[in-house]
């Protein structure tokens, strides 16, 4: 057996002819860009004027930080995260709860419900400038028809309500995930725990304080952290609904980074923002292991 | 005779059963609502009140997305705008998409696939290091490395080619495919290979004959999350390509923004041919895409 052991570990020629596609790739396409990325945002580029490109040092940053939209964007994008994760988190929870629950047919709703996640960002974009159109579109209608509101809402148009409308489509999109991860979770729920908490009286919502809350402590961390990450980097979500407006309303750091780079031509402060991204990144990734650590000391 | 548990317990469940139903609806309703917009009639689109049915069933959307007639687009009250119209271009936009995506997809998944059977059977100096750097790669939002990537094809002259978009795609898709692969090749026990190698097999006829095909469920999760994630990008798409020829969809069907007039029957048409093909993986699929979501391994 170890003789096999050490037969198998022997062929490195084969193993190392494997691994090498993906080092390879790895280093143009991942690791060359991101440093590179770095670099870029210590120097000033035009992609117009190339040959004019020279190191500036910190400038970039400084830029950045006595320009007041950054400072909006960086705001903007933690309220945007922020309410995002927390409707997610919360309705996350109440679906899987129902799924849980139901028995027959469980499969099909599982299916429906996990279908936002696939749509194209462009597509759902497309779907809300239409269905939240402010004249011709029927949540405006059935609002009004309703008598919910006496004059039509301007979803996109209104600072306040395109940033809500922003929120709605993260939260529509990405609910399923959480509902996923919670939903798995549940199904190892020991049910002695709910048999126990019946026979000592606790009622419904007892149950759920006392037995399931603390049941997916884990797992709810774990997700909100991941989501917490990818949401404050979200472009395209923002981006293909709003392009960051009305005005710059709803920007937040993905989208003032494209705009520096793309509409400014000012690469270098793209990168530079990028570069700031990818601090909080690391920050939430530090926080991320940390508690994983921490939950394998306490089990 | 029902007793007044049962009744307390059918209430319950009918309780359950209509909030599931309420949900779903809400869930769905953007989607059904663009596929009854997509089969009225102009007339009907802007019809008070709103029909949620078309009483009138029309396919003159996807005749005008799929024939690229010009007069559908100009039919609005707008004098037509001369030269090419989006509508023209639908469907080279969608057979770009269709290869853009199954290419990065599969190059992501050949690499991924040899480096997870080398990573979780060989030894070697660095190999524990290799998963955690690509758990790592896919935490990275593509906005930063985007510019860097695409400076790099302006020098290997690739920009405008779907070549670029390919290996656009392969960056962000290749980490996750690269997670997901190595933790389903570990969970493969070894001593079924080790009793093919005792017989006599090959290292190749091994990894073909018995790694592949119990690796293949893996396959399929990382290969959809890959098709997925190529099919929806925006970003890459918008800035590598200029000319309208080798556009994809995501960014093509935008264009059907420009203009004064916006013809939503068209759009809605367009976003529900685009949602097709992933829809038709994911039903398919579906007991796949959950495992894969078990294994954390989504980006989103």
């Amino acid at each position: 057996m170890r003789r096999l052991h050490a037969l198998l570990s022997s062929d490195r020629a084969v193993g190392l002819l494997f691994i090498a596609p993906f080092v390879v790739t790895a280093i143009v396409f991942m690791v060359y860009p991101v440093v590179e990325a770095i670099r870029m945002a210590f120097y000033s580029y035009n992609p117009l004027r190339p040959d004019l490109s020279a190191f500036v040092g910190i400038a970039n940053f400084e830029f950045l930080f006595s320009d007041p939209l950054f400072w909006d964007s960086l705001w903007q994008a933690t309220v945007w995260t922020l309410l995002s994760i927390l409707f997610q988190t919360i309705l996350g929870v109440g679906i899987a709860m129902l799924l849980h629950r139901a028995l027959f047919g469980m499969a099909f709703f599982r299916g429906l419900l996990l279908f936002p996640y696939i749509v194209p960002t462009v597509v759902i974009a497309l779907i809300w400038r239409w269905i939240f159109n402010p004249e011709i579109g029927v949540v405006n209608y059935s609002l009004l028809a309703s008598g919910i509101i006496r004059e039509p809402v301007y979803w996109l148009s209104t600072p306040t309500m395109a940033m809500a409308s922003t929120i709605m489509l993260n939260v529509w999109k990405y609910t399923p995930f959480v509902v996923i991860c919670v939903l798995a979770r549940l199904q190892t729920v020991p049910l002695e725990l709910y048999d126990a908490a019946k026979v000592d009286g606790a009622g419904f919502i007892r149950r759920f304080i006392d037995v399931t809350l603390p049941q997916l402590r884990e797992v709810l961390i774990v997700v909100i952290v991941f989501r917490t990450i990818w949401t404050f980097n979200k472009f395209e979500e923002i981006y293909l609904l709003t392009k960051g407006g009305p005005g710059t309303s709803t920007f937040n750091l993905a989208v003032y980074s494209f705009e520096q780079s793309m509409a400014s031509l000012r690469l270098g402060v793209g990168a530079a923002t990028g570069v700031v991204m990818m601090i909080m990144l690391l920050i939430g990734s530090i926080v991320y292991l940390r508690i994983t650590k921490f939950g394998e000391e306490v089990r | 005779m029902l007793t007044r548990k049962q009744l307390w317990r059918a209430a319950r469940d009918a309780l359950l059963y209509v909030s599931l139903c309420t949900v779903t609806f809400i869930v769905c309703f953007p989607l059904i609502w663009a596929l009854s917009t997509s089969l009225k009639p102009k007339s009907e689109i802007f019809a008070t009140p709103p029909t949620l049915v078309p009483r009138t069933l029309t396919f003159e959307n996807y005749e005008a997305l799929l024939t690229g007639r010009q007069q559908y687009y100009h039919s609005g009250p707008q004098t037509a705008p001369s030269g090419p119209t989006p509508a023209q271009f639908f469907t080279r936009w969608f057979v770009n998409s269709v290869i853009v995506t199954a290419g990065s997809t599969l190059i992501s998944i050949v690499i991924s696939t040899l480096a997870a059977y080398s990573l979780t059977r060989f030894r070697y100096w660095g190999r524990s290091v290799v998963p955690y750097f690509s758990l790592l790669g896919y935490m990275v939002p593509s906005i930063i490395f985007v510019f860097p990537l695409f400076l790099m094809m302006v020098r290997l002259e690739l920009t405008d080619s779907l070549w670029s978009l390919i290996f656009g795609y392969v960056s962000i898709t290749l980490p996750f495919c690269m997670w997901l692969m190595w933790a389903f090749m570990r969970s493969i026990p070894i001593e079924i290979e080790e009793a093919a190698l005792i017989d006599g097999a090959s290292r190749y006829q091994v990894f073909r004959q018995v790694v592949l095909p119990t690796a293949l469920p893996g396959i399929i999760a990382a290969s959809i999350f890959a098709m997925i994630v190529s099919w929806n990008d925006y970003l890459f798409g918008r800035v590598f390509i200029n000319s309208l020829d080798n556009l994809t969809l995501t960014v093509g069907v935008m264009l059907f923004f420009e203009g004064t007039h916006v013809d939503w029957g068209l759009l809605m048409a367009a976003s529900v041919l685009m949602t097709v093909p992933m829809a038709i993986l994911f039903m398919a699929l579906q007991r796949h895409l959950v495992a894969g979501f078990g294994a954390g391994a989504v980006k989103g």
